[in-house]
């Protein structure tokens, strides 16, 4: 298909994307969008530096890996090279989206669908709100000059209510989401919906200021998820380890790093937004234990990085568009499941902060929550609502104070958003868990 | 039938470094092509990656009327305003002999330390035309340093950043500064007592974003924002000034908004020595609402033009950081990750890398803490100022603004 030049490794990222953006503003249709674009990513490897280009005319795509070939120095040996060497070759074609695809569905019925859960938002608190139906269908291709071939797609959708809500001098912002794989999916939500905007209503009308401290933490399955992503999954991303031998001895495979009843999963292979049946090197998706019963298992990989650090590739470059190179991603990324009801690890609390749904987080020395709905628990039950600035807490501690995991366990996705690091934002993740508890968060 | 094109091209080198060496060069070169028709009141959008022809997008966007979206107000027009705000982009050959030379200094000057990320030199063009008369080029081309510092005896992700925001890079003052800045690394010093400090930050971006939401033309008329109702009253410090701020010295973004607004002067005050005075808009809210309108509308090269967020700055109005601080010590906000605002205005974030700063130079590294406060106090009593960036050699148009909050360890 393409001619690879000698001396060189090569591969080429070819990216088809359908996307529809359908929004209201109560009940005003503001945009609907329906795109289909294509872009390519090439990369040359001459076995000391890489050679990346980017480019929206496809036509260009042999011209690209011309130039880029001219400012590498061919490598008589580049096959021997270990990063060379490391790389999977694949060939096939993964399309588990030909049926049912969104983009088969007519937009009409996408606005209809989207329509038909305004009155829900018709309440006096909700002074205004602006709603959105989004999908993105993707195919890509990926070629190397090691003979990798194959095209594959993933596919998701998803409805966002963003309210702005007022109950007297009590305002405050919310938003309810469904995110799903399947356009049906998001069909007969409205008793999910309709919860959650009373969930809403009632936190802004009764949320008052937390007493900052100290507290045990229970996270619901949001709140676990981003815990999870922010305060361990980048750890685990193995870039960050390469040359570094002090992070390398800190996070040595084999520590115990927390009780046994933590289990921390990477896989790429769930439905969902972080669904990658191949990464964006061509390796196969795969499930990684990161930390199994306590222990450090494993880390995320991109082919250069198992070559750096001589671990098993996992399937984790991943790149957020066609406009950048991969690197170490997450997938889906989350806390298994343990054997212990929610009821009873409430009942067992006297005092403490449940966080059920979060605006952000983030993952440095600190990791940070930023609750949107927080609540207290007072002599083993969930009381009232409370308004949270941040918890944080140290990832070097914080995953030995986990005590507690719930028998209940969901995984989601985030319709809009997804993850930052550095200049690629937002990558869809997905992310979810069990219900978790923490004996030890700060909570401002 | 109305007819309006938005089209933007992107070039740009970076060079990607690992463990402070070039492991990758990559280069871009993308267009971006959105189309919008007008006819009987109605918008229809278009757009598409890559240089389409604009028949097609025409084409699509005529189909895209059938969506019935109303959009009954006057286009921009009549108006020619082509503006560069960088005649002499660095090239992709220079850029790669800057870096590798910071790179060697940084391995012999500063083994204990690994650096990793990009440089870049992005050239950008954006073009607004439309049929009636709208003419809007906006051409730049910015230097972006962003080096995550490592410090090798360290266990975490990333211990700080050396950065640099700018349309030309003078390599005299970014050793001056980051000599001062890498040595403060590796002098540690307690936090200085108090439970009240002097606080400075030079990219507030959750104070930003928090009055941006209060700030919100179609949220201050609905009631939703902590404004509402506020026109006109004095909500903060008389010395505060903030302006929606459309300057591309500043943004690095078009002078105009999606709508082909030209601001007079590129901004529009909305808090005037501390009066609440306006609040930000497009063209759909300032009609619905009944507000001036200011020439905020956003939103991607082919989508509606809509109101969300809007550029903020707050204006300079202090000069003399170490006399403002009359000796006492301050704390300079390096890295702060993961704070936020409640609704109310309550504020609190950790301070993942902080300085002892002096007011003109950053005097050791503080260990990490915790600082709160409230908006009302943030902007009121709690206020110290905000004030040029004489002394910080971080990019262009950056100001240090200072507030008294409270530290927990």
């Amino acid at each position: 298909m393409y001619r690879f030049p000698e001396g060189l490794y090569v591969d080429v990222r070819i990216e088809e994307t359908y996307e529809t953006k359908i929004s209201f503003k109560k009940t005003a249709l503001q945009q609907q969008k329906v795109r289909s674009n294509k872009g390519a990513f090439i990369r040359v490897f001459d076995g000391d530096r890489w050679y990346y280009s980017s480019i929206t005319d496809i036509s260009r795509v042999q011209e690209s890996i011309d130039i880029l070939a001219g400012m590498a120095r061919p490598n008589p040996d580049i096959n021997n090279h270990p990063i060379v060497k490391e790389f999977e070759v694949n060939t096939g074609t993964v399309l588990n989206f030909s049926e049912r695809s969104v983009t088969d569905i007519p937009v009409e019925e996408k606005q209809a669908l989207l329509e038909g859960y305004l009155h829900l938002l018709d309440r006096p608190e909700v002074v205004h709100h602006t709603s959105y139906y989004v999908d993105n269908k993707t195919i890509k291709s990926i070629y190397s000059s090691k003979g990798t071939a194959v095209t594959f797609d993933k596919q998701t959708c998803g409805i966002r209510l963003s309210l702005d809500m007022a109950c007297g001098d009590k305002k405050d912002k919310g938003t309810v989401s469904k995110a799903a794989i399947y356009f049906d999916e998001l069909k007969n939500l409205c008793g999910f919906f309709s919860e959650q905007v009373e969930k809403n209503i009632q936190f802004v009308r009764e949320a008052e200021p937390v007493e900052p401290g100290i507290y045990p933490v229970l996270m619901g399955p949001e709140a676990t998820g981003v815990f999870t992503h922010e305060s361990f999954g980048h750890k685990s991303e193995s870039d960050f380890m390469v040359g570094d031998e002090t992070m390398k001895a800190e996070w040595a495979l084999g520590k115990t790093i927390g009780q046994d009843l933590l289990t921390i999963i990477d896989d790429g292979t769930v439905s969902g937004n972080g669904y990658t049946p191949f990464d964006d090197e061509g390796t196969r998706g795969k499930k990684t234990y990161i930390i199994k019963n306590g222990k450090l298992t494993g880390r995320l990989h991109s082919t250069a990085t198992s070559a750096a650090l001589e671990e098993p590739l996992t399937g984790n470059a991943r790149a957020v568009s066609f406009e950048f190179e991969p690197i170490v991603r997450m997938t889906t990324t989350y806390i298994e499941k343990g054997d212990r009801p929610l009821k009873d690890i409430i009942a067992e609390m006297d005092k403490g902060i449940f966080i059920d749904t979060v605006k952000h987080g983030s993952g440095m020395s600190t990791f940070t929550i930023a609750p949107a709905r927080a609540y207290k628990i007072e002599n083993g039950k969930i009381t009232k609502p409370v308004k949270v600035s941040v918890v944080t807490g140290n990832v070097f501690e914080t995953l030995a104070e986990v005590d507690a995991v719930s028998e209940e366990f969901e995984l989601l996705s985030f319709v809009g958003g997804g993850c930052g690091k550095m200049e690629q934002f937002p990558l869809p993740v997905g992310f979810g868990g069990p219900y978790t508890r923490v004996k030890r968060l700060s909570v401002q | 039938m109305d007819k309006e094109f938005i089209t933007i091209r992107q070039k740009e080198t970076a060079v990607k470094v690992q463990n402070t060496r070039i492991n990758a060069v990559r280069t871009k070169d993308i267009v971006k092509k959105g189309v919008r028709v007008y006819k009987d009141g109605k918008i229809g959008i278009s757009g598409a990656v890559g240089d389409l022809p604009d028949d097609v997008l025409i084409e699509n966007a005529v189909k895209n009327l059938s969506t019935n979206i109303e959009y009954p107000y006057k286009l921009s027009g009549d108006r020619k305003d082509h503006r560069c705000y960088n005649e002499n982009p660095m090239t992709g050959e220079d850029l790669l002999k800057y870096s590798e030379d910071i790179l060697a200094v940084l391995r012999r000057d500063y083994p204990e330390f690994d650096f990793s990320e990009s440089i870049s030199t992005t050239e950008v063009q954006w073009n607004m035309k439309n049929t009636a008369g709208l003419d809007l080029e906006y051409r730049d081309a910015i230097i972006y340093l962003g080096l995550i510092l490592k410090e090798k005896k360290s266990a975490n992700l990333f211990d700080g950043f050396l950065m640099y925001f700018g349309r030309s890079l003078d390599m005299d003052k970014f050793w001056a500064f980051n000599r001062d800045y890498l040595a403060a690394y590796n002098n540690s010093v307690p936090l200085p007592e108090g439970d009240v400090l002097p606080v400075f930050t030079f990219q507030f971006n959750e104070l930003l974003g928090f009055l941006a939401n209060c700030l919100n033309g179609e949220r201050y008329a609905v009631g939703s924002s902590i404004f509402s109702g506020k026109l006109n009253e004095q909500l903060f410090n008389d010395k505060i000034v903030l302006k929606q701020n459309m300057d591309p010295i500043y943004t690095a973004e078009p002078f105009f908004d999606m709508e082909g607004t030209v601001l007079e002067n590129d901004s529009y005050t909305l808090i005037d020595k501390g009066r609440l005075t306006g609040v930000f808009t497009d063209k759909r809210s300032a009609d619905m609402y009944n507000l001036p309108h200011t020439g905020a509308a956003s939103g991607g090269y082919d989508d509606m033009p809509m109101l969300q967020g809007a550029p903020l700055r707050f204006d300079v109005d202090s000069e003399d950081i170490k006399k403002a601080l009359g000796g006492r010590p301050a704390l300079l906000v390096a890295v702060s990750s993961g704070g936020d605002f409640t609704a109310d205005g309550s504020f609190a974030a950790p301070v993942q890398v902080g300085f002892l700063f002096d007011g003109e130079r950053i005097n050791g590294k503080v260990p990490e803490f915790t600082m709160s406060s409230h908006l009302n106090k943030m902007l009121g009593e709690d206020y110290i100022g905000t004030f040029e960036n004489k002394h910080l050699y971080l990019g262009e148009g950056l100001t240090l603004q200072g507030f008294n909050m409270k530290i927990t360890k």
